[in-house]
């Protein structure tokens, strides 16, 4: 019994032996790798291998918008409100070498019931390579009509929108499901010129047209030119017209110019800027065979860049409505912007309006924009 | 019926112009600094436009649609890369309609492409301000990695036009011969002030410290992109005494104001150092960067 104890211990110390002696020789190698390892590390770190450019993912470029807002309005059963106004989400990526994708879902507060509804906002497909240097988009998108319907309320420099883009195209735009073509027009004169054709379902909610049950949509057309008047200066025309379905069986025609000049010294671009807009909208609005609606509206805004952060607007309203020319609106209003960095800003809007058919009241608002993620540029 | 005919001769005329001015490689590049280096090394087979000007802050430059044309009709497009364009190149692009230089094209040439590059972080954080989540994108301000830069643009041309290499490679190599025997001139002028301590308005000067061994001490921008704040410039104001530091040195697209006041509390001088080619009028050609921006340092240090 006891031989066994002793071959046991010794077969054990033995092994031990071997497994210790084994276990010098990989730790000793296991170090002299360590050491190779960190010479390597050394060497690679005086001349770096060249880095990854790009993210190695194919996610799409995405962000989220914040729109934090307050108001006070006077002659109003509740005259102050905090509300979440809207949340943005974008995706936006190239789809493959012949088109690219962007995505802006919604979650905004209906401002009659304070409760959030999901929306898609935009989502269409561009294609980067037609020839004859055209470009077609296909989805659901904000139509390219003048200055104000193809940009997101976030960017632009008032919290408010212009009451005669409201009245007749409503809080949303025009934002609808379609085909656009756009053209680069070859020119003698060798300046921007962009021809814009669209065709669209018909939009669901907007007081000059509508989704019609039977063949008839939305038709739009839009020429933009652009002129640089000099190194700092530069000015945009753009003239749009549209035919569509309105709430009766008959059609609603409309003309729109938008007219904006721009300031900006290329040097201090960054402290410095001044912008003229203006844009009036015509429209013709048949509701039956004998009642015909010829009303406008326009407006014209500055905004003056004061210092590096802050951005003054004034803005002056007058319109009509679609559905008669009989009422008037006027309105002024006054914004100031604190922008703190290109991924938030907070703005503060005081508005008068009078009119013919209510007593002028005031507004204060206050909007705070943030953004998270890679936000796109936004368009000239 | 006459005017119709002498319509079409002219229009004839102009297309028979625009063929011959065809035969020229168009270049659409973002900076004037790879416009200068995209001449040098295209020479006379190429067509060259720079959207930003030299004195431009090229994080921020405007999209303007008068852009698109250009790049419409391009045949390359010439980008720093980096992200240090993100803000107007993509809306450019995407409205360009020309497939030939987007993104992975073969007229797509990102400059910074096998670049050495300082600061890249291992991780990104807004709150960090204005950081380059690839690394610091400013590496044209080396005259060093100017010949990378030169080889990836002569990389395009070769792409472009085949039949032009040995025109492009005689080019190449007279490029970087020349900045070989620049770079050693401006390092012997520079060297007496070697390790000189400075203080910089903005984060874009890594690549021209290290060259020339400089010594960036502090930012009057207390995070990249952020403007200067009065605590940023306290604390400035105690490192240039304590450290008895010289020099401020600024770009031209900054306003001077803060950096001012720190050099009246300090007596330290501010030097406004040209970012591009252009930044002056005189500054023509990418040679004439570093001959300018030497000539500035050495007259301040002095």
């Amino acid at each position: 019994m006891n031989r066994l104890k002793t071959v046991i211990t010794i077969t054990w110390f033995s092994a031990c032996l071997v497994y210790s002696q084994m276990d010098s020789t990989a730790v000793d190698s296991l170090l002299l790798k360590r050491i190779e390892l960190q010479t390597q590390q050394t060497q690679q770190q005086v001349s770096p291998p060249p880095q990854a450019r790009s993210s190695a993912s194919t996610n799409p470029n995405m962000s989220a918008i914040g729109d934090f807002q307050g108001s006070y309005r006077n002659m109003a059963d509740r005259n102050f409100d905090l509300f979440f106004n809207e949340a943005e989400f974008s995706f936006q990526s190239f789809v493959d070498p012949y088109a690219r994708a962007d995505f802006f879902l919604s979650v905004a507060r209906d401002a009659s019931s304070g409760k959030f509804e999901a929306d898609i906002e935009e989502a269409y497909l561009t294609t980067i390579d037609l020839p004859a240097n055209l470009q077609l988009k296909a989805g659901k998108f904000r139509m390219s009509l003048g200055r104000i319907n193809p940009v997101h309320p976030h960017a632009l420099p008032f919290i408010d929108l212009p009451n005669a883009f409201v009245n007749f195209f409503g809080e949303d735009g025009v934002k609808d499901e379609g085909l656009s073509l756009s053209w680069l027009v070859p020119n003698p004169f060798d300046f921007y010129q962009e021809l814009t054709l669209e065709v669209t379902n018909g939009p669901l909610d907007n007081p000059s047209f509508t989704r019609s049950p039977i063949s008839k949509y939305l038709y739009f057309g839009h020429l933009k030119n652009f002129w640089d008047l000099t190194e700092n200066a530069t000015l945009e025309l753009g003239l749009s017209g549209m035919v569509g379905a309105n709430d009766s069986s008959f059609s609603t025609t409309m003309g729109a110019v938008d007219l904006t000049y721009k300031w900006k010294p290329l040097q201090y671009n960054t402290y410095q800027s001044f912008v003229w807009q203006s844009e009036a909208y015509f429209s013709k609005a048949k509701y039956a065979e004998d009642a015909v609606v010829n009303s406008w509206g326009i407006y014209s805004f500055i905004t003056y860049q004061l210092e590096k952060r802050w951005f003054l607007t004034g803005r002056f309203d007058y319109s009509n409505f679609p559905f008669s020319s009989a009422l008037v609106e006027r309105a002024y209003s006054a914004a100031l912007g604190w922008y703190a960095t290109e991924f938030q800003k907070i703005e503060l809007e005081g508005k008068t309006t009078t009119s013919n058919f209510q007593d002028q009241y005031y507004q204060a608002m206050l909007r705070w924009i943030f953004v998270i993620g890679s936000h796109g540029a936004h368009a000239y | 019926m006459k005017h119709y005919f002498s319509l079409i001769i002219i229009l004839l005329i102009v297309s028979v112009f625009s063929l011959y001015a065809d035969s020229k490689i168009k270049v659409v590049t973002t900076l004037p600094d790879l416009k200068s280096i995209t001449e040098e090394i295209g020479g006379d087979k190429v067509d060259v436009f720079a959207i930003a000007t030299g004195y431009q802050n090229p994080h921020f430059v405007d999209p303007k649609p008068s852009y698109i044309l250009k790049l419409a009709k391009a045949d390359l497009f010439v980008t720093v890369g980096l992200d240090l364009e993100t803000g107007w190149v993509p809306p450019l692009l995407n409205s360009a309609r020309n497939a030939k230089i987007q993104k992975g094209s073969e007229g797509y040439i990102d400059a910074s492409t096998n670049v050495p590059l300082l600061q890249v972080p291992s991780s990104v954080n807004r709150a960090e301000g204005d950081i380059h989540i690839y690394g610091n994108p400013h590496f044209w301000i080396d005259p060093v990695r100017g010949k990378q830069i030169a080889e990836n643009i002569f990389q395009g041309l070769v792409k472009a036009s085949p039949d032009n290499q040995n025109y492009f490679q005689t080019n190449l190599k007279t490029f970087n011969d020349r900045i070989d025997t620049k770079t050693k001139e401006w390092i012997t002028r520079m060297a007496p002030y070697k390790g000189s301590k400075i203080i910089a308005y903005h984060n874009e000067w890594p690549y021209f410290e290290e060259r020339f061994g400089l010594k960036i001490v502090d930012f009057l921008e207390p995070k990249p992109g952020i403007p200067p704040s009065p605590n940023q410039l306290v604390k400035v104001i105690g490192e240039i005494k304590r450290e008895n530091i010289k020099v401020i040195i600024s770009s031209p697209y900054f306003t001077t104001e803060s950096a001012d006041l720190v050099a009246r509390q300090t007596g330290a001088k501010v030097v406004v150092l040209a970012t591009s080619v252009g930044a002056e009028e005189h500054i023509k050609t990418f040679f004439d960067l570093f001959d300018y921006n030497v000539n500035k340092l050495v007259e301040a240090f002095k």
